[in-house]
């Protein structure tokens, strides 16, 4: 049977989903916690650096990351432009995070509530149930990654400026980072959620089991921070390929799970 | 006309075989009512006749239309399943406003209909609460409305007063009298068979194949009975009939004997034994069996066989 794409449908899937996300204050919780976190530890870590930027020690530890650093160079604002590139690392994290504890909800929260039967029992196509169901954990994700990224830049400057005098974000790693390299993390987020609820029973099963896919990216800040990697535009343009790539093959998976007889008998 | 035809139908679930070899037609306007065990494969069939689950052998088609169709199927027949399903966050209106996107259609000018049955099912002024909020009753009628919202040719309603309290369910019970009384064509799937009884012109009955399928009076006149009434109790002669050459069955109810038999001339004899045993018979006449007896009956000479 062929079935054509109606764009109609898959907004009614969104806007269903959206107005659901909308009355969910538990879940809307859940996703501005690490936001709030990725915004304020990195301007506390900024102040650090800037309260006593003469402090001997930090160019003990700016020597640490460079070991060539010039003797001229302001260790407190090399540490801070370090901190920057390092902290994109993390940042991603949220476009990953968020899209997964909605998309959990995706397939697995249907099954749960017992409303997949009667929406795969509508005229909805199953790409148009992926494509609605992807839209509704999509935009609020990077939605919010943006919201971050700006809050982000005002209070890094706002703490830098008085001593440094100097605008330090938005830099051009971060612009393309958060307008590129985002998103496709978010759809991978969102792609490791509906493949992985798709295929369990339980919402809360399905985002745990999706977070793990996080902790790769923790593992290389990690790295990042230890001095084992080094970070910066060409680190994070690699990154954002590979995913980009992982984000094709997620399309890929996710089509073929999304088929309605299978869902139908497997889960109902 | 036939609004569904069904020939043959058949699906497997890898080595296991859920139905084969339906066979049935349902009229227009008609109300069909599917009965069968749990497991009997009634569900899988309502879900291939919606479109939900392709089959593995046979054909069958809905108002015309494939039952492969896909989406154009689905536009065209209203599905209740089993379990409500709403979203509990989401009002009685947002619920079937959902749906009425889904179906494309404009929520203006579908909301109008949604309201009447809202109406007539005992919902309008409640349509604004979230769903979560309704009794196990209201959940059902809700659902009832949402596969009513894009005004489908064909119903299907998947045990449509499961778990449901007796007021509950003679609402539902009343909504859909209501709803075949409008010439919508409906089919029934229910293990109550008094509700079966009395809201269906026909039925099939299937445990993994088809059984019977018959009209219900047809049915109930199945095998030959004898209902005599007597004065006091009637359990007092069933020893009496149980001498009896051919000791037909008997089954008693306060002054009532019903006894069956295998042919219609055992009548006189069954009336003269009991007159012997000195029973006062006040009326004898041939009945009919209950639904209930006849469905046993099949889905127990089908687990012997």
């Amino acid at each position: 049977m062929s079935e054509r794409f109606h764009w109609r449908r898959a907004r009614a899937v969104f806007w269903k989903d959206f107005l659901d996300l909308r009355k969910n204050p538990g879940l809307i919780v859940s996703m501005l916690a690490l936001p709030v976190v990725l915004v304020i530890v990195p301007g506390v870590v900024v102040y650090s650096y800037v309260r006593n930027p003469d402090d001997p020690n930090l160019r003990v530890l700016a020597t640490y990351y460079d070991a060539t650093l010039p003797l001229g160079v302001n260790s407190a604002r090399f540490l801070i432009e370090r901190t920057l590139t390092d902290w994109f690392g993390l940042f991603l994290m949220m476009p990953v995070f968020v899209p997964i504890l909605i998309s959990s909800q995706a397939v697995a929260g249907e099954k749960e509530r017992r409303t997949l039967e009667p929406l795969l029992a509508s005229p909805v196509t199953a790409a148009e149930l992926m494509v609605g169901k992807s839209l509704a954990s999509l935009v609020p994700a990077v939605a919010i990654s943006w919201a971050a990224f700006l809050l982000f830049c005002a209070v890094v400057d706002a703490v830098a400026w008085p001593f440094l005098k100097v605008l330090l974000m938005p830099n051009a790693m971060w612009l393309f980072g958060v307008a590129v390299i985002a998103p496709l993390f978010a759809f991978f987020g969102n792609g490791i959620a509906v493949v992985i609820s798709a295929r369990v029973a339980e919402a809360r099963l399905a985002q745990q089991l999706a977070g793990l896919f996080v902790l790769p990216l923790v593992g290389l800040v990690g790295g990042q921070v230890a001095g084992f990697l080094q970070a910066g535009p060409e680190y994070y343009a690699i990154q954002g390929a590979v995913v980009l790539l992982l984000d094709c093959v997620l399309v890929v998976v996710g089509v073929r799970l999304f088929d309605r007889e299978r869902l139908i008998s497997r889960w109902t | 006309m036939d609004a569904i035809l069904v020939e043959g139908l058949a699906k497997r679930f890898g080595a296991r075989t859920a139905v084969e070899g339906l066979t049935f037609r349902v009229g227009e306007g008609e109300v069909f009512g599917l009965l069968g065990p749990n497991g009997a494969g009634k569900t899988t069939t309502v879900r291939m006749l919606a479109g939900l689950l392709s089959p593995s052998a046979g054909r069958a088609t809905v108002t015309g239309l494939s039952i492969r169709a896909g989406e154009p199927l689905r536009r065209v027949v209203g599905l209740l399943t089993e379990h409500p399903g709403l979203y509990d966050r989401l009002t009685g209106r947002e619920n079937l406003e959902f749906f009425i996107r889904l179906n494309e259609l404009d929520v203006a000018t579908a909301w109008p209909r949604a309201e009447l049955y809202l109406e007539r099912f005992g919902l309008k002024g409640r349509e604004n609460e979230p769903a979560g909020g309704y009794s196990k009753g209201m959940r059902q009628k809700l659902a009832i409305v949402r596969s009513l919202v894009h005004d489908p040719k064909v119903l299907f309603l998947d045990e449509p007063t499961s778990g449901l309290d007796p007021e509950s369910a003679r609402a539902v019970r009343d909504s859909v009298a209501e709803l075949a009384r409008d010439g919508r064509t409906i089919v029934l799937c229910s293990h109550n068979l008094a509700e079966v009884e009395r809201l269906c012109q026909r039925v099939a009955v299937v445990k993994g194949r088809l059984l019977a399928v018959s009209g219900v009076r047809e049915l109930r006149r199945q095998g030959l009975s004898l209902r005599v009434e007597v004065e006091g109790e009637a359990a007092r002669f069933t020893a009496a009939l149980a001498g009896l050459p051919f000791a037909p069955g008997v089954l008693t109810e306060g002054r009532v004997l019903r006894v069956l038999l295998s042919d219609e001339a055992q009548a006189p004899d069954v009336i003269a034994c009991l007159v012997g045993a000195g029973a006062r018979v006040r009326s004898a006449t041939h009945g009919e069996r209950p639904l209930e007896e006849v469905y046993l009956e099949l889905v127990r000479e089908e687990a012997a066989a």
